[in-house]
């Protein structure tokens, strides 16, 4: 595993990606990625304050709407973070808060999948609804923050 | 470094400020969940400008953008913290000044809104679509809400002048 992480890590992709002057390389992919993060959690979260009692003139029904905005910014994210991954992919893969920062996004994607389901059938959210919608704004939030302290964590 | 960045520097806040390694992660934090707030409740009322999900009264689009505002205050108060701790960062910085540009542009953009179309929201009913000038309204946000982010994380790699 750690040979294929380090033979991913020295590809010449990953070299390009770190290496390079280029604005292009590591830079358009961290702000990718981070477009994507407002996309993603942007629209988890107003679907979750709506299921929360917030804007209830804004039919429930029409919140299905903001499910397709959550799975083109988890696209981006996810090839614009596999990409960043794979150009450090040896260091990443040992960093302990790069995989609490996967849990939390795969919970993530689970608790959005989940409410998909759920959410829309009656007129007022009910009590595990709402709370599945409180786990997603904390859990978005944590993965953010996680996200954040790879910076600094290492 | 110019004379206000390393003025301001030397004061005794921004170096108490610097003093504590933690502040610089956790605002950095705070900034990236403020970003998603004002991304997710701005971009909602904008894409009801731009005259997607026709079925949401106008009115009732608007009810994230108290969020929205609480997004954007905890990224001023994080982002007036940064500036402290390293002035040197954002004064020489183009994409400092596109990022404060864009802000400006998008704070004026939901004035103007305010202040002159504000009041036709209310009278659009479910199913109608918007006015012309809702659409530009809601497209400049949308447009100056990204170009704040992209410039903002940008900000370590271009106009620097290194």
């Amino acid at each position: 595993m750690h040979a294929w992480l380090e033979s991913l890590q020295n590809s010449g992709f990953s070299q390009w990606v770190v290496g390079s002057d280029s604005i292009w390389a590591y830079p358009m992919i961290l702000t990718l990625h981070t477009v994507g993060l407002g996309i993603v959690v942007g629209s988890a979260a107003v679907l979750d304050l709506r299921l929360l009692g917030i804007g209830p003139g804004i039919p429930l029904q029409e919140m299905r709407r903001v499910l397709p905005l959550f799975w083109v910014g988890f696209g981006i994210n996810l090839v614009s973070g596999v990409m960043l991954f794979a150009s450090e992919a040896a260091d990443k893969a040992a960093q302990p808060v790069f995989l609490v920062k996967l849990l939390l996004v795969a919970a993530g994607v689970v608790v959005t999948a989940r409410l998909k389901n759920v959410a829309f059938d009656v007129g007022i959210p009910p009590a595990h609804v709402r709370t599945l919608a409180k786990v997603s704004l904390f859990v978005w939030a944590g993965a953010i923050v996680a996200g954040r302290l790879m910076a600094y964590l290492k | 470094m110019d004379p206000f960045s390393a003025w301001l520097e030397s004061t005794r806040i921004s170096t108490a400020m610097r003093d504590m390694t933690w502040l610089w992660p956790t605002c950095e934090s705070i900034h990236f969940i403020g970003l998603a707030l004002l991304i997710g409740g701005a971009g909602y009322f904008d894409l009801r400008l731009l005259g997607f999900m026709r079925r949401v009264p106008v009115a009732a689009a608007k009810a994230f953008m108290p969020w929205a505002i609480t997004g954007f205050a905890m990224n001023f108060v994080t982002g007036t913290l940064f500036f402290i701790m390293a002035p040197h960062m954002y004064v020489p910085s183009a994409a400092w000044w596109a990022k404060v540009f864009f802000i400006v542009v998008a704070g004026l953009n939901a004035m103007f809104f305010e202040t002159t179309l504000g009041t036709r929201v209310m009278l659009l009913g479910p199913n109608e679509d918007t006015p012309t000038s809702f659409k530009i309204v809601g497209g400049v946000s949308l447009f100056a809400w990204f170009a704040v982010l992209f410039f903002g994380r940008m900000l370590p790699y271009i106009g620097t002048g290194n």
